[in-house]
């Protein structure tokens, strides 16, 4: 009967199948190991590999940050939230910053919405924590004291508000108009 | 009718369209910046070019300055097109500033749209970017000029649309400017409009400042409640805050703007006291038991006493369902009330207006502006209902005339006839100016009868005043050839008998010409509202101060207070707080943090317009409008976290979400009240109301969509003219002047004045005479004044006017003389009691 063979083939193979992937398995009983023992070895991470999240400063050490909310706006799970407000000099600035890490899936979308630079992903990835509440970091848990990957760009330099000074102080700016004469 | 196909689909447009607008018939958008259905045309900006194929028009021209014609093919894709429109962002992109992550309109900017649009992604341009020194604008408008692309909207509206003169444009060429000619707060009371114009951020919202993204905010069409016009508006919420309100179109009302009283006097429903749980005796508890207890009380009250010592007090400021189910609840109970308006004379006025006012004659402020003949008696529009003035100036710059007959020193922006006469004196303007016009129909026998014998009654005289009586009848002559006259009547400072004679002259001047329309001003809201449900509540509730005087004497033993404040009227008044004392049970409901809420031992919290459920609100030509929640409500979490960030709680709830809307809570109380039988209060309400005023048979029919309902009966052919005795003026005695109490755009409307912005900019109250007036008391510009009023004495400055009736003073009821106490009616100062300090 060909069911009765068909059987007994589809047997045979399945037998061989086992057989071989035990055999790999047991190979390597004797090969020399090629992972790290961690935690016991850390292995040095490439700094653009994403985990926990900073607040940079720029090269003034201001906040790099303006509230813009482009990256909580970006951010695919919603974990960005923040409020935006204005220092006395008229700074945007983030009167808070909330990253629920519980949520983040460090996609690295709002470094990459960040217009100044400031929310920048680093390679620190050890932040499980068995209270929920824990992995809810503030402004002041994340704000760091250098530029991150980056300590040059200022953003302030390039917007055209004031902060201080006269207008047309910041870079490619001409100098303001003036309103009470027709000469160019 | 013009006949054309853009983009391979064929419409028919009126002619005089543009194409511009032709297009956006079909939901073809046409890119723009200069142009705005409300502002017209001007080719400022370039981007809006489109190509023409076939027909008068050939080549890539500007849609917005091209008139549809008969046989244009139009295409607004075609290459040729988008790569000019390309260009034309690309220069307009050459100064802008590096700002969009710092700028206020970001998310929802225009440019940013059409330069992403257009496909303009990398700056091509390395040289110097031209920059502009700011300036300060005031409270309301943030100015960052860098950022603007000379598109004159803000111009083009400041001073052609809305008439001032104080913001407008500098320089030439590439180095135009857009400000004032010096650093100072915009004079005009609509120059918050301009942050909705402006497609840049060169004019934004300074109170939202940097509070939030459009994208994260909760928004909803809504409705103003800061007068009884009823504009629209779109509100935003963050975080469980109110941050902003813009203008909404609505076409039969306020088109595309509101006034800045609409529009920076929301944040009473953020106010950091609002009181938001229920209190009884003292002690926060839950709604059930709260119900409960309040339903127990009053039974009881009403078991020892009687239901009449059961006394409710309503307001203007009230959704329908607040009011309907407060009604309701009076007369199933046989409790005393509600009363709805603060004194008998409005609750008389609003009736009286309400009651005349029909489907033929009522306009809406739409329709107004297309009227050529305005008579304005006794309101002062800017004061009172904004955006009244900006219907006014549209009306005349159509070509109409404007008449204000008011005491006070009304200021209008436009050119208008301004006769200061004294309230008394505006029934005689009234009748002699329609008089003349109406005469030769009534000589020719043209009147039908009623109206026929109601001008013989008119007066024909204004004594001791002849070049006014002249300058009366000239301006009758003018009404007479207008074909569509319209009379405006606030309600406000005007004697009983002008409110009626307003009714009257529309009719007679619409029997004499076919068209006449009447546009009154109602105090509040939801004043027509009210007044509807007062009309079907005969016989008439007794006044506030009568329930005051029976529960001083003991007669009434408990007082229901729905979002109302008795300070604003009985503030200073010994009595009304022994009164208060006297009561047995005082339930009050609130929204507002009133002074009242304080001192109460039972207080049961409301939601504003803004939160939760929709409400329903009749402005003041009868149209219901419905507002729609915005957000859930609770404390704002900016004064959970105090500043900083939210409380790291998880919460099931919402805090401080407990407040109810009004409706609802009455509706409860209903319940608790009968038990089991009780009606379906809130549902069955539409029902409810159309069996008592059958104006309400319309809630029925149809939802209350866009753009409202009219509550209001048919043009009957029978209306009753008012037999009024012939009209006098009645003299202020020579050694007294007439005090009238009058609004202010900023600090009189009661819930602006809990709105931080708002308090910014009003004034300090001061009181204004007639230069006449202050000559006879001796008294000079600048002047400090001390003026005794019932037993109590406030001291102001002295404004000295020419344009305003003499014999009378002006002072606003400013929330910051909310102590003193005013006594009702016209009020009689004595020389003497005006002294310089
Ligand atoms: S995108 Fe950058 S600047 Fe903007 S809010 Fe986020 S961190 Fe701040
Ligand atoms: S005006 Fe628009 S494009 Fe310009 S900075 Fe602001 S958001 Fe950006
Ligand atoms: S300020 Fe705004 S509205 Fe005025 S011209 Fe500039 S971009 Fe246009
Ligand atoms: S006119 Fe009245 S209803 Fe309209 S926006 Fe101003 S206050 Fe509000
Ligand atoms: S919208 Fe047509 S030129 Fe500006």
């Amino acid at each position: 009967m060909p069911g009765e063979k068909n059987r007994l083939l589809r047997v045979t193979e399945g037998l061989v199948a086992l057989i071989q992937g035990f055999w790999t398995t047991f190979i390597h009983l004797f090969r020399k190991p090629i992972t790290e023992e961690y935690p016991e070895y850390k292995r040095p991470l490439p700094p653009r590999s994403r985990a926990r999240i900073i607040l940079t400063r720029d090269p003034d050490f201001e906040e790099r940050c303006v509230a813009c909310y482009l990256c909580s706006a970006s951010c695919p799970v919603s974990c960005i939230s923040m409020q935006s407000a204005e220092r006395a000099d008229g700074r945007r600035y983030a009167a808070w910053f909330r990253i629920n890490f519980s949520r983040c899936i460090y996609c690295g979308l709002c470094e990459e919405a960040c217009p100044t630079l400031a929310i920048q992903l680093t390679p620190d990835f050890e932040t499980c924590q068995y209270d929920l509440l824990t992995l809810v970091a503030e402004k002041e848990d994340l704000l760091v004291d250098h530029g991150g990957k980056n300590q040059e760009y200022n953003y302030y330099r390039y917007a055209g508000v004031l902060v201080d000074g006269d207008k047309g102080g910041h870079i490619q700016e001409a100098r303001p108009v003036n309103l009470k004469s027709n000469l160019p | 009718m013009p006949q054309l196909i853009i983009d391979r689909r064929e419409i028919e447009v009126p002619a005089g369209t543009k194409v511009i607008e032709a297009a956006a018939r079909l939901g073809i958008i046409i890119p723009r910046f200069c142009y705005h259905p409300a502002l017209g045309s001007v080719g400022a900006c370039r981007v809006c070019a489109v190509k023409f194929l076939e027909g008068p028009v050939k080549g890539v021209e500007m849609s917005c300055m091209t008139a549809a014609q008969d046989g244009m093919v139009v295409s607004t894709t075609h290459p040729e097109a988008m790569e000019f429109r390309r260009y034309v962002i690309e220069w307009l992109m050459l100064h802008h500033p590096h700002d969009c992550p710092v700028c206020d309109e970001g998310g929802h900017c225009l440019l940013q749209d059409e330069t992403v649009s257009g496909g303009h992604g990398l700056r091509r341009y390395l040289g110097l970017k031209r920059t502009y020194r700011d300036q300060y604008l005031g409270a309301f408008v943030q100015h960052e000029m860098n950022r603007c692309i000379h598109c004159w909207r803000c111009r083009r509206f400041y001073q052609d649309f809305a008439g001032y003169r104080d913001y407008g444009v500098m320089q030439i060429g590439n180095r135009t400017y857009f400000g004032r000619f010096a650093d100072g707060p915009l004079e005009s009371p609509f120059a918050g409009n301009l942050i909705d114009l402006c497609p840049t951020g060169v004019l934004t919202d300074k109170p939202a400042r940097f509070k939030g993204r459009r994208w994260d905010l909760e928004r909803a069409p809504s409705l103003c409640l800061h007068c009884s016009l009823g504009c629209n508006i779109t509100g935003s919420a963050r975080y469980r805050e109110m941050i902003r309100v813009e203008g909404r179109l609505n076409e039969a009302v306020n088109g595309y703007f509101i006034c800045d009283r609409g529009r920076f006097g929301f944040a009473y429903a953020n106010h950091p006291e609002r009181a938001r749980t229920p209190r009884l005796d003292g002690q926060e508890v839950t709604w059930e038991e709260a119900c409960r207890t309040a339903a127990h009380r009053l039974t009881r009250i009403s078991r020892e006493y009687g239901p009449g010592a059961i006394a409710v007090w309503g307001s203007t400021r009230s959704s329908l369902a607040t009011l309907g189910v407060l009604q309701r609840l009076c007369r199933e109970q046989g409790w005393l009330g509600p009363q709805f308006f603060n004194s008998p004379s409005r609750e008389r006025k609003v009736k009286a207006a309400i009651s005349r006012l029909d489907a033929g004659v009522a306009v809406s402020l739409a329709d107004l502006e297309k009227a050529d003949f305005l008579l304005v008696a006794g309101a002062d529009p800017v004061n009172e209902a904004p955006m009244l003035a900006l219907g006014l100036r549209q009306a005349w710059r159509r070509g109409a005339t404007v008449v204000v007959l008011d005491p006070r020193p009304v200021h209008l922006p436009l050119e208008f006839e301004h006769l200061p006469v004294p309230p008394g004196g505006i029934d005689l303007c009234l009748d002699l100016l329609v008089r003349a016009a109406v005469s030769h129909s009534a000589t020719e026998g043209l009147l039908p009868e009623a109206a026929a014998a109601f001008f013989n009654n008119l007066s024909c005289e204004y004594p001791g005043d002849q070049p006014l009586q002249d300058r009366l009848v000239s301006l009758g002559m003018k009404l007479k050839e207008s074909k569509n006259p319209v009379i405006v009547c606030g309600l406000d400072i005007v004697r009983e008998s002008t409110v009626v004679l307003a009714a009257d002259h529309s009719r007679l001047l619409r029997a004499a010409k076919d068209r006449a329309g009447l546009f009154y001003l109602l105090p509040g809201p939801n004043a027509f509202g009210a007044g509807l449900l007062s009309l079907a509540g005969e016989p008439s509730s007794p006044s506030y101060a009568d329930m005051l005087a029976a529960a001083e004497q003991g007669r009434i033993k408990a007082l229901v207070m729905m979002e109302t404040d008795p300070f604003r009227t009985f503030a200073g008044q010994p009595q009304f707080l022994a009164a208060l004392d006297r009561l047995e049970f005082l339930l009050v409901l609130d929204y507002l943090p009133t002074p009242l809420t304080d001192r109460v031992q039972f207080f049961l919290p409301t939601t504003t317009v803004f939160e939760e459920e929709p409400s329903g609100w009749v402005n003041q030509e009868g149209r219901c409008q419905q507002a729609a929640p915005i957000y859930v409500g609770g404390r704002p979490i900016s004064q959970e976290g105090a500043g900083s960030h939210p409380p790291r709680v998880f919460l099931a709830g919402i805090p401080g979400g407990e407040p109810q809307p009004g409706g609802q809570t009455l509706a409860a109380l209903g319940v608790a009240l009968k038990g089991t039988g009780a009606p379906l209060y809130l549902e069955e309400l539409d029902t409810w109301l159309a069996e008592l005023n059958p104006v309400f048979a319309p809630l029925l029919e149809s939802k209350v969509t866009h753009p409202g309902v009219r509550l209001l009966p048919e043009a009957r052919g029978d209306y009753a003219f008012s037999h009024p005795n012939k009209a006098t003026l009645r003299d202020v005695p020579d050694d007294h002047l007439e005090l009238l109490l009058v609004d202010w755009t900023f600090g009189t409307e009661e819930l602006s004045g809990y709105a931080p912005p708002t308090q910014e900019v009003e004034q300090p109250p001061r009181l204004t005479m007639q230069s006449r007036d202050a000559l006879r008391l001796g008294l000079g510009p600048g002047d400090r004044v001390s003026l005794a009023l019932g037993g109590e004495s406030i001291t102001l400055d002295l404004e000295i006017v020419e344009n305003m009736a003499s014999g009378m003073m002006v002072l606003p009821r400013h929330r910051q003389l909310a102590g003193q106490k005013f006594p009702e009616g016209p009020i009689l100062v004595p020389l003497q009691n005006i002294h310089k300090v």
